[in-house]
C-alpha cells in the first residue's frame, strides 16, 4: 500500500466514520482512488490528500467549508457510502480546475454494490446479496458499529 | 417485400399474454409464429445477466434502466417524462406517467408482481356504481381463468388472505404456493393500523394489512413445481438452471430479479419453444394488411432489423401469414398498430378510453427500525377501500406498503445520504444519522382508480414518426375529478394511518419531480403505476366496443387484440393477471371455434 493509498484511506475513515478495516473491506479503495485521480485536478487531490495525515474533526469541518476541497471531500463520502460520483458542475470547474468525465455516474457495478448506505441501514444492495427467503420477515438487527 | 411460408396463427409481442396464448395454441398443436418487435436477451441466462450488470451500473436505476429500447422498437421511459423527450408525444393536459417495455418478455421483466383479482363489483360499475360501464363478462365467467393463470404465472397467495369484498375461491382451491412471507414493517404497520376504521361515503371500511397474491416463487404446495430462470440455449441443449425457484430477498423485483423468481413472459416461452413455438425477435409489425370487401386480415407487415443499437437502423419488411391474427403487443402498441393500419373501429373507437392508475406516494419515517430495502419491494397492501357503495361518488384506491424505505419517491436510499451530507454531516454523527433514518423508512403508494373517458386515447400523427418509419403515439389524457376526489380520500386516509402509528410524516420532503395535478385546494404529485388499459376495449355492443367478449375484434373476423387494452373499466387491481386470463379464455374460444371450422 503506498502512502497515497495510506493518505486517501485515513481521510476517508474521518469522511465516512468507518474504520480503515470496513473501507479497505469493501474492495474499492484503489478504484475509489483511481476515479479520483482519473477526473480532479492533480493539485486538488493532493491538496486534499495532505489532510489525511492530521485531520481531525476540527479539520474536516474546515475542509468540508472549503469552496475548492469542501465539494470534492463530501464527493468522497458520497463514492462509498453509493459508489458513486456526481457531478460537481460548471462553477466549480471555472474556479478550481477542469474535471474529466464530470457526470453523475455510478462507478462501476461492484462500486454499487459497495456502498456502505447499504451497511448503515443494516440491508444490502438492491439486486445483489440476497439475504435468504424470508429473511425480510425477521426483525432488522441493529446496525454495526 | 417476400411472403413467408403460412403458419396457422401470427401473434404480435412476446409479453405474457402472447406468451400464454402461444403456449396454449402450441401445446394444441397449432403452428405459431410470435413477431417480436424488440430483442430477446432475456432467452439466455447469460444474456439476462447481461441486463442486470447493465442495472447495476446505471445511475438512475428505474424501472426501464436494465432495458435498453432498440432504436427501431423504442419505449417509453419515466425518466423522459419532466422533459417530454420521451418516446410519447403528449398532448396533455396531464401527463401520462406510466412506461411498459418492447423486448422478448415484455414489461413482465420488470413488473412487481402484484396478482390481485379484480373484485366481482368491478365488473359492473354501470349496474352497481351507476358509473362508467359494464364488462360483458362478470367475476364467476372469469374465475377459472383466473385459477389457470394463477397457477401459469405462479402466484404465491393464501386463499384465507384473499376472500374480502366479495372475491370468491372454488370450495378446496389453494394458490399453487404459500404466501410470500410478509416483512417486518408490514408486521409494524399491521400492529398499529389493523381495525382502524374510516368512512368512506357515509360507510364504514376497517383497515387491515393483508399480503398480497404476488407471481414470485415461493415455498410450493404439493404437486407445483416452481419455475425458475430462463436459459434457452441456441444448440438445443435443455435448460439447465435450478436458480430462481425461490424468491431469495434482492429487493429488486422492479426493474429486474437477479434470479427470476418472480415470473416473467420468458418462463412461459421457454415452455412454448419447447413445444414447438416460433418466436421472431426485432421483427416489428407495422401495418395489419386487410381485405377491404370484408375485413379479413390477409398478412402483418413487419419490419426486420439487426443492429438494436444503430441510430438508423437498416431493415427489411417482410409479411407474416396465417388463419389468424393475434394482437398482444401492449394497450398503446396495439392500437397503435391498428390506427397506423387504417383500423379505427366504428365512432373512433380504437385507441379511446386510455386509462391508468395514477397514483400518490406518502411517506415517513416509523417510531422505531422497520428494517427497510430487504425483502420484495413490497409484500403486503390495504384493499378495504378497492370496493363499497362510495364509488358512485369517487374512485376507489389501494395502498401497496413498500419494502423499500423511501426509494421511489425520493431516491432513496442514495438520496438520504445525499442530503445528510449537504447538511453538513460526515465521520460518525453522519453514520448514526443514516442508522438512525434508513432504518425507520416507511413508505406507501397510494393507487387509485381511473374510469373510461373517451377524451384520453392514444393516436397516431404522420408527423411523429420513430427511426424505421413506424409512428409513435400520441396521447390525450386528464385526470378527472372522480378520481381526484379518490386521491383526496385516499391521501386523507394515509394521513390517518401514519397519525395512528406514530410515523412521522415526511411526504412531500425531499420528492423526486412527479407531474402535479390540481385539485380543489390541493396540489397532487402523481405517478404511473404502468397500468395501461382501455384502448381496444371489449363489450357486446359492436358500436361502442372494439372487441367480443372474445377478445375477437368485430370487424375482423380472424383478429384478435388481447390485453388489458380490452378492459372496459380496470378497478384497482394491477391488470397483469386479469389480461392473463382473459388470454387463457381467447385462446380456449379460439380453439375451440377452430375445432368447429
Amino acid at each position: 500500500m503506498t502512502d497515497r493509498s495510506e493518505q486517501f484511506l485515513r481521510l476517508s475513515s474521518r469522511l465516512t466514520g468507518f474504520g480503515a478495516f470496513d473501507l479497505r473491506g469493501t474492495g474499492m479503495l484503489a478504484d475509489y482512488l483511481a476515479a479520483l485521480e482519473a477526473r480532479l485536478p492533480a493539485n486538488v487531490l493532493d491538496e486534499l490528500l495532505a489532510h489525511g495525515d492530521d485531520a481531525d474533526d476540527q479539520a474536516i469541518g474546515a475542509i468540508l467549508a472549503d469552496p475548492k476541497l469542501g465539494p470534492v471531500a463530501r464527493n468522497i463520502i458520497l463514492l462509498w457510502y453509493c459508489g458513486t460520483w456526481n457531478a460537481l458542475g460548471a462553477s466549480w470547474s471555472a474556479a478550481c480546475g477542469a474535471i474529466a468525465d464530470d457526470k453523475n455516474a455510478v462507478i462501476s457495478a461492484a462500486a454499487y454494490q459497495a456502498g456502505l448506505q447499504w451497511t448503515v441501514a443494516g440491508a444490502h444492495p438492491a439486486g445483489a446479496a440476497q439475504q435468504g427467503f424470508g429473511a425480510w420477515s425477521l426483525a432488522p438487527g441493529a446496525s454495526p458499529q | 417485400m417476400s411472403a413467408e411460408a403460412p403458419f396457422d396463427v401470427v401473434i404480435v409481442g412476446a409479453g405474457v399474454a402472447g406468451a400464454l396464448i402461444a403456449d396454449r395454441l402450441t401445446g394444441a398443436g397449432l403452428r405459431v409464429q410470435v413477431l417480436e418487435a424488440g430483442p430477446d436477451t432475456a432467452r439466455s441466462f447469460d444474456g439476462y445477466t447481461q441486463n442486470l450488470q447493465q442495472f447495476y451500473a446505471a445511475f438512475a436505476k428505474g424501472p426501464e434502466s436494465p432495458w435498453t429500447p432498440a432504436k427501431a422498437a423504442p419505449q417509453p421511459d419515466t425518466g423522459d417524462l419532466r422533459t417530454q423527450t420521451g418516446y410519447f408525444v403528449q398532448r396533455g393536459p396531464q401527463l401520462y406517467g406510466s412506461s411498459y417495455t418492447r423486448r422478448w418478455g415484455g414489461s413482465t421483466l420488470h413488473w412487481l408482481g402484484v396478482s390481485l383479482r379484480m373484485l366481482p363489483e368491478d365488473f359492473r360499475m354501470r349496474s352497481r356504481h351507476g358509473v362508467a360501464r359494464d364488462w360483458p363478462l362478470d367475476y364467476d365467467a372469469l374465475a377459472p381463468h383466473y385459477e389457470r393463470a394463477e397457477h401459469m404465472l405462479g402466484v404465491s397467495a393464501d386463499v384465507a388472505d384473499q376472500a374480502y369484498l366479495g372475491v370468491t375461491f372454488r370450495d378446496g382451491y389453494e394458490y399453487p404456493m404459500h404466501r410470500v412471507p410478509p416483512s417486518y414493517s408490514d408486521q409494524a404497520l399491521a400492529d398499529a393500523v389493523d381495525g382502524m376504521e374510516v368512512t368512506l361515503g357515509g360507510e364504514r371500511a376497517t383497515l387491515k394489512v393483508r399480503s398480497y397474491p404476488a407471481a414470485r416463487n415461493s415455498t410450493p404446495r404439493e404437486g407445483y413445481a416452481p419455475q425458475g430462470a430462463v436459459d434457452i440455449h441456441a444448440d438445443g441443449r435443455p435448460m439447465d438452471r435450478f436458480v430462481g425457484e425461490r424468491c431469495a430477498g434482492n429487493t429488486a423485483c422492479t426493474p429486474i430479479c437477479p434470479i427470476q423468481a418472480r415470473y416473467h413472459a420468458g418462463k412461459t416461452l421457454a415452455h412454448a419453444i419447447q413445444g414447438g413455438l416460433t418466436v421472431l425477435a426485432q421483427a416489428v409489425a407495422s401495418k395489419i394488411l386487410v381485405d377491404p370487401a370484408d375485413g379479413s386480415v390477409q398478412g402483418i407487415e413487419y419490419k426486420r432489423y439487426d443492429d438494436p443499437n444503430a441510430v438508423t437502423p437498416a431493415f427489411t419488411t417482410h409479411v407474416a401469414k396465417a388463419r389468424v391474427y393475434i394482437l398482444t403487443s401492449h394497450a398503446v402498441e396495439n392500437a397503435k398498430l391498428m390506427l397506423a393500419s387504417g383500423l379505427t373501429g366504428r365512432g373512433g373507437t380504437v385507441g379511446a378510453n386510455l386509462m391508468d392508475h395514477p397514483a400518490l406516494y406518502a411517506w415517513g419515517l416509523a417510531p422505531s427500525p422497520v428494517g427497510p430495502f430487504r425483502g420484495p419491494l413490497s409484500t403486503s397492501g390495504i384493499e378495504d377501500c378497492r370496493g363499497g357503495a362510495f364509488r358512485a361518488r369517487h374512485a376507489a384506491f389501494r395502498y401497496d406498503v413498500g419494502n423499500d424505505g423511501w426509494k421511489p419517491a425520493t431516491g432513496a436510499p442514495d438520496a438520504t445520504v445525499a442530503d445528510a451530507v449537504k447538511q453538513g454531516l460526515f465521520g460518525g454523527r453522519l453514520r448514526d444519522a443514516l442508522a438512525t433514518t434508513l432504518t425507520r423508512q416507511v413508505r406507501l403508494s397510494l393507487a387509485v382508480e381511473q374510469l373510461p373517458d373517451p377524451a384520453n386515447r392514444v393516436s397516431v400523427d404522420p408527423a411523429h414518426i420513430d427511426a424505421i418509419g413506424n409512428p409513435v403515439p400520441v396521447i390525450q389524457y386528464r385526470i378527472d375529478d372522480y378520481t381526484l376526489a379518490g386521491m383526496a380520500k385516499a391521501a386523507e386516509v394515509c394521513r390517518a394511518m401514519f397519525q395512528r402509528a406514530g410515523i412521522t410524516d415526511c411526504t412531500g420532503q425531499g420528492e423526486a419531480w412527479f407531474p402535479p395535478v390540481s385539485y380543489l385546494d390541493q396540489t397532487f404529485r402523481y405517478h404511473g403505476m404502468g397500468h395501461f388499459a382501455g384502448t381496444h376495449a371489449m363489450g357486446d355492443d359492436p358500436a361502442q366496443s372494439v372487441v367480443d367478449p372474445d377478445q375477437r375484434a368485430w370487424d375482423h373476423r380472424n383478429l384478435f387484440v388481447v390485453g388489458s387494452g380490452s378492459f372496459p373499466t380496470m378497478g384497482t387491481s394491477n391488470p397483469t393477471l386479469t389480461l392473463a386470463a382473459l388470454a387463457l379464455r381467447t385462446a380456449d374460444r379460439l380453439l375451440a371455434s377452430l375445432q368447429a371450422a
